[in-house]
């Protein structure tokens, strides 16, 4: 057993894209969910599925119970979403290379025409934060038209997680090359936090001192990011207590 | 049983046998190979050589490949742009199709050719940008009459360009032959 204290934490910042979730103003709406959901063409797996614990989110909203009963109380909500680590545990046990560290963003990928089904990655990784497709789910007539043409449509027998949706800062950076200048801080953001009513996830450079993610960190000071001891190096920062 | 049944293979009809069952499988192979390698069947047998021929650029007609993912197919109320100053669609058989979807309001079906799997996020802006040119993937249009693909557009296609593009600029290359440029 390796105790926290003993594992060598990497301290080299090598994160690009970050995000910062305040769970004092998280109010649990799931507005996040059903956005991710749309954006990303999740498929909705239905009831006995998710029965089955084979739900697709990329995101979720976590409680846990909090003391012994009857003095009972609940966590305040933790959006969790994959944590795009710097170190992903879930990255060197692929055996097809299909979840691969991009170097050019600095995000973990899941590249699904590579991915076999092993599910090494999903049970490998320590948030729970990867989906497998366990069947072709189908969609009746007019959600079918409403496929986000930016998004691969997963088959099944294929992992799938958060990209801090990548196509929206491949569309920025297109974008932004065209009119000859650079992204700005701000300029989009994910699908979770631009549905946010309560503005609690703030997405951006994690790189960049004067983004607005960098200025959240450094005001509430106390930012918390989850499993740290076990070096993953995760980009998602939450504020708790504030 | 079994060697029975290599002992019938052995007897003169039996290698017959053997060789109409492979003939079959090849001819079956070779049918199936060549059938994918067809350019779909277009509503309108569209002469790309007649139009190039004229000095039209191919952003007039798929304009979308300077400002976005697509590059575009043409409606036919762009066709018709053209079209009806030229005495010649009247008459023309060939022309018959677009001149009907003119009359009754209705588009003509393109199927397009170029294509990519699902799982391949293409840019034409990004590529139009970089300074390459429409003939580099598509192929010289000003011979093609129906269009159809001068070769498979598979990774090895797209990578050895990314990386003779990249050259010695670390960077570039880094970005080029990412996963998540092409695969999200």
């Amino acid at each position: 057993m390796i105790r926290p204290e003993e594992i060598k934490m990497s301290t080299e910042e090598t994160g690009k894209w970050g995000m910062v979730i305040d769970q004092d103003i998280c109010t649990g709406c799931q507005a996040c969910v059903a956005a991710c959901a749309m954006e990303n063409n999740i498929t909705f797996v239905g009831e006995k599925d998710s029965g089955y614990g084979r739900s697709m989110h990329w995101i979720r909203i976590e409680r846990f119970w909090e003391g012994e009963y009857p003095e009972v109380k609940m966590t305040p909500n933790q959006p969790m979403l994959c944590q795009q680590c710097g170190s992903a545990t879930c990255e060197p046990v692929c055996p097809a290379f299909a979840t691969v560290h991009s170097q050019a963003e600095q995000l973990n990928l899941q590249v699904y025409n590579r991915c076999v089904g092993t599910r090494y990655c999903a049970n490998n990784c320590p948030y729970q934060v990867r989906s497998f497709n366990w069947r072709d789910y189908k969609r009746p007539e007019p959600l079918s038209n409403q496929f986000n043409p930016d998004v691969t449509v997963r088959r099944r027998g294929v992992m799938e997680k958060c990209t801090f949706c990548i196509q929206r800062i491949h569309k920025a950076q297109d974008t932004a090359k065209s009119e000859g200048r650079e992204v700005v801080d701000g300029e989009f953001t994910t699908a979770c936090a631009q549905a946010c009513p309560a503005s609690a996830i703030t997405f951006g450079r994690v790189d960049d001192p004067e983004s607005l993610v960098s200025q959240l960190a450094r005001a509430h000071g106390h930012g918390v990011k989850h499993l740290e001891e076990l070096g993953t190096l995760p980009n998602v920062t939450y504020f708790k207590g504030g | 049983m079994i060697k029975r049944l290599f002992d019938w293979l052995k007897q003169p009809l039996g290698l017959i046998a053997v060789g109409i069952a492979l003939l079959t499988l090849f001819s079956l192979a070779a049918y199936g190979i060549n059938y994918t390698q067809q350019a779909p069947a277009q509503p309108v047998q569209f002469p790309h050589t007649t139009h190039v021929g004229f000095g039209i650029q191919c952003l007039y007609c798929h304009p979308g490949a300077a400002k976005g993912p697509a590059a575009g197919i043409p409606t036919e109320a762009k066709c018709w742009g053209c079209h009806n100053q030229i005495a010649k669609t009247e008459t023309s058989l060939l022309l018959a199709p677009l001149k009907q979807s003119v009359e009754s309001r209705t588009p003509l079906e393109w199927v397009p050719v170029a294509q990519v799997p699902d799982f391949v996020q293409f840019n034409h802006r990004a590529h139009i940008a970089a300074g390459q040119n429409c003939e580099n993937c598509h192929g010289d249009m000003s011979k093609l009459t129906v269009a159809e693909n001068p070769q498979v557009f598979n990774m090895g296609f797209c990578l050895a360009c990314h990386k003779k593009v990249a050259g010695e600029n670390h960077e570039l290359l880094v970005k080029l032959t990412d996963c998540g440029t092409c695969h999200y």
